[in-house]
């Protein structure tokens, strides 16, 4: 059985995981099957809530940071009462108190990674299934006992507050989600209970067993997981384009400003003069780096015209070696050389004897050509490469042809190795016209400084320079939002294109 | 390399005319300068970094170094935080490295297994990842909103799955023979003993390949120190440091560590200036990419070319 899994293709496999699914089960498994889901589905909401402030269950004073986590609450103590008067803090029923709610907190974790467990085990045989009840159900205790703990404090903190007459700072309540939390402990219990009972009888002979189908959806979850976390999540912060929100504030209904933001891009004046500057540059720059892309094309043909292999390695060792530094160490470097006290200065003043002293790095004339420049000093070797290789693998037949009709070096290059190399140019210059918003940001952010800022600013930099330097977060998600849009929009047009010319996709 | 020996039966079967020699003259000469530019900045950093203080100062190293010194790297250590910086990026290279690569095994691996749950939605799910990108802030809000903010955790987590990686350990699995992984199946092998007994050791070139470049990813990282962890010094990245030394132009007390004493932050103001410093701690910076870089080298070309035929 084992070995005919791995020879069938796909449509066979699922059609066997579905005969394996629609194998014949007593409506009691059928039943036990609906509540699993409930208990899947309770548990993936239930780990969402560690992690969302708004689900917080042991914020119990407004005092608490709004935007600390279930998670964060529970990793220290401390970070609760980072937000408390020093008259409070100094109060000693406050720390314990806190430390408790945290220790709820860890209880809390702990119950959800149980529950995860039994959710897990779920997808197993009988067996496995029973075996992860008694986890699901042990969960359900734990987090329920836990949770339940927090009014008792909540009481204790309002009594011990109202005798010193610090009621009122305290500001105190009861984080409603709490009921949430009770509602999914006590289904954990009566889930796991009810489909004890409905699971038909274990076969003794029976050891642990799962699907391989799940097995394996298993091993891959933790890697959805993160993958969800970081990458898909994040699309849950473009709420705040709508909102008017500033930094540490918390974001409510009353808010909501809808699409102003938006119109503030086109309408607001100086938002907008910004706006076409930063366009300007942006556009100009990518532009630039679109004409030259030819360029790494150019240098690997004229490389490979070299003769001496010794020569030829040498410069391709030492030319990749740009792009292996961050653009901080190439900035370093332009300090170096064009500084006030740089290399091109001394060595000016110790020829000529007179003083040089200009600053060639604080002035903002030719800023697109001159990072054009470096983005090349730093990237053209590496990017030869591919080409390089491609070199290498065309037919000699073709050379050897060409010479005998008489084909000098020039036509050679023209008609044999240039046509060879335009599939992987046209591929390459595709994927940077979609990459056309974003030249990403270290490159401007190392070089930008208070003359040149004007010329160098990207939309990268800029979104960077709104968001975290100004604080003014709705705007600049409103840009990156608009950015983004228009990048994927971009991309399928390349990647259209590509379709229709070539036949090949590029994504 | 390969390429070299084809390219050398071609060159030498050319007979040289007049304008094959100009051709060639300009041909070298160019590729001489530009070479000579590449390497020319990393010399002249560190001659003025092992050359007599006073004469840099003066502006008298330009081509040879004078006064051989070791002793700015050994009055680096004074410098504040710098060394916990370096340390800082070691581990975080070395950790984010190995879970990265790690990860991107196992995904790799599973992404291949037809008879998965849903294999090609959750594959596209992840791959589907790089296309697209919520933008900076939403970002930065998600990370701060998972409690990641100020943490050395920031550095490592987020990178851990890394799409474009999986789908070159998948490419490279792919191309492993089936019958090696059936047979092991049928002698009852588990998922994890076939990944970890035949897939992890047959799939180590590709692996190395990735490692080489998380690793270089990791150790120039730049933003996620400059913008999640603002607020935590110690948690600076080399790179972050060195981005603040060289846009501090002046105050060099600021840069001794606070429990030196005055006369030993006099010693170091009166002998290195900021320049100095500045080019010390490129070096520092770039002296580990340059150790790792031969051996890098031969990654290249297997890289890209993997990296050309994905999907």
């Amino acid at each position: 059985m084992a070995s005919d899994i791995m020879s069938l293709s796909d449509k066979e496999i699922k059609a066997r995981n579905k005969q394996r699914l629609s194998a014949p089960k007593t409506t009691g498994e059928k039943a036990a099957d609906v509540l699993y889901w409930i208990l899947r589905i309770g548990v993936i909401a239930n780990v969402v809530m560690l992690f969302f402030p708004s689900f917080n269950p042991i914020r119990v004073s407004e005092n608490v940071n709004k935007n600390m986590s279930l998670f964060s609450c529970a990793l220290s103590h401390e970070s609760m009462l980072n937000t408390f008067k020093a008259t409070l803090r100094r109060q000693e029923w406050l720390e314990p108190a806190f430390q408790s709610l945290s220790t709820i907190g860890v209880f809390i974790i702990i119950a959800t990674i149980i529950a995860i467990a039994g959710g897990c085990m779920s997808l197993g045989n009988t067996k496995l299934k029973k075996f992860g009840l008694l986890f699901s159900f042990t969960g359900g205790i734990i987090e329920l006992i836990a949770v339940l703990q927090i009014n008792p404090i909540v009481q204790n903190l309002a009594n011990q507050s109202d005798a010193v007459g610090k009621f009122e700072d305290m500001k105190l309540f009861f984080p409603p989600v709490i009921t949430a939390f009770i509602i999914l402990s006590i289904a954990y219990i009566v889930i796991s209970v009810v489909n004890f009972v409905l699971l038909p009888k274990i076969n003794k002979l029976e050891g642990f067993e799962m699907e391989p189908q799940y097995q394996l959806f298993l091993m891959m979850l933790p890697f959805i997981a993160l993958a969800f976390v970081f990458s898909y999540l994040p699309l849950y912060g473009w709420r705040y384009a709508f909102f008017e929100y500033k930094s540490g504030e918390t974001l409510t209904m009353d808010k909501f400003v809808g699409f102003k933001w938006f119109t503030q891009l086109f309408q607001n004046a100086a938002t907008k003069r910004d706006i076409v500057t930063v366009l300007k540059n942006t556009l100009a720059m990518s532009g630039l780096g679109i004409v030259t892309s030819w360029i790494p094309m150019a240098f690997a043909i004229f490389l490979s015209e070299v003769k001496n292999t010794h020569f030829r390695q040498i410069v391709q060792t030492f030319t990749t070696i740009p792009n292996f530094i961050s653009w901080v160490l190439v900035y370093a470097i332009a300090l170096a050389i064009f500084s006030t006290d740089g290399f091109i200065n001394t060595m000016l003043t110790s020829i000529t004897g007179e003083p040089f002293t200009t600053n060639y790095l604080m002035n903002s004339d030719h800023m697109w050509l001159k990072m054009l420049a470096w983005g090349l000093w730093k990237g053209v070797g590496w990017s030869a490469i591919i080409y390089i290789a491609s070199i290498s693998g065309i037919d000699q037949g073709l050379y050897e042809a060409a010479t005998v009709d008489g084909a000098g070096r020039f036509a050679r290059m023209w008609y044999i190795t240039v046509p060879e190399l335009i599939p992987t140019f046209c591929v390459l210059l595709l994927m940077s016209i979609a990459n056309i918003l974003s030249n990403g940001m270290d490159q401007y952010l190392v070089f930008s400084n208070a003359v040149n800022r004007e010329s160098i600013q990207v939309l990268d930099l800029y979104v960077y320079n709104l968001g975290i330097g100004n604080g003014l977060i709705p705007l600049s998600t409103v840009i990156g939002m608009v950015k983004s849009v228009v990048s994927v929009v971009l991309l399928f047009a390349a990647n259209g294109v590509s379709k229709a010319v070539r036949g090949e996709s590029i994504v | 390399m390969v390429i070299n020996k084809n390219l050398k039966s071609r060159n030498q079967k050319i007979k040289l005319t007049p304008a094959d020699i100009v051709f060639n003259i300009f041909n070298y000469l160019f590729f001489a300068i530009f070479t000579l530019s590449c390497i020319f900045p990393f010399y002249y950093i560190f001659i003025n970094t092992i050359s007599d203080n006073e004469l840099v100062t003066k502006g008298a190293i330009t081509l040879i170094p004078k006064g051989l010194t070791i002793s700015n790297y050994i009055q680096m250590g004074k410098v504040n935080d710098l060394w916990s910086s370096v340390g800082i990026t070691f581990i975080r290279t070395i950790l984010g490295t190995a879970l990265m690569v790690f990860a991107s095994a196992l995904a790799g691996y599973l992404v291949t297994k037809k008879e998965m749950w849903h294999r090609k939605f959750w594959y596209r799910f992840l791959v589907i990842t790089m296309y697209f990108n919520a933008g900076l802030i939403p970002w930065y809000l998600n990370m701060a909103m998972l409690g990641l903010t100020n943490t050395f955790a920031a550095y490592i987590i987020p990178g851990i799955v890394s799409p474009y990686n999986i789908i070159l350990v998948k490419t490279y699995i792919e191309s492993i023979p089936a019958e090696i992984e059936e047979s092991a199946y049928i002698d009852g092998a588990s998922y994890w003993k076939i990944f970890y007994k035949i897939i992890w050791p047959l799939s180590l070139p590709i692996l190395a390949t990735i490692a080489i470049f998380g690793a270089v990813g990791h150790w120039n990282s730049f933003q996620d120190s400059l913008i999640l962890n603002a607020n935590t010094p110690e948690l600076y990245t080399l790179q972050h440091r060195l981005y603040i030394y060289l846009n501090q132009s002046s105050n060099l007390s600021a840069l001794v560590q606070p429990g030196a004493s005055a006369s030993d932050s006099a010693t170091i103001a009166g002998q290195m200036n900021t320049k100095i410093i500045q080019y010390t701690i490129s070096m520092v910076t770039i002296i580990p990419i340059l150790c790792v870089y031969p051996f890098m080298q031969r990654y290249f070309v297997k890289g890209l070319m993997l990296g050309a035929v994905k999907g």
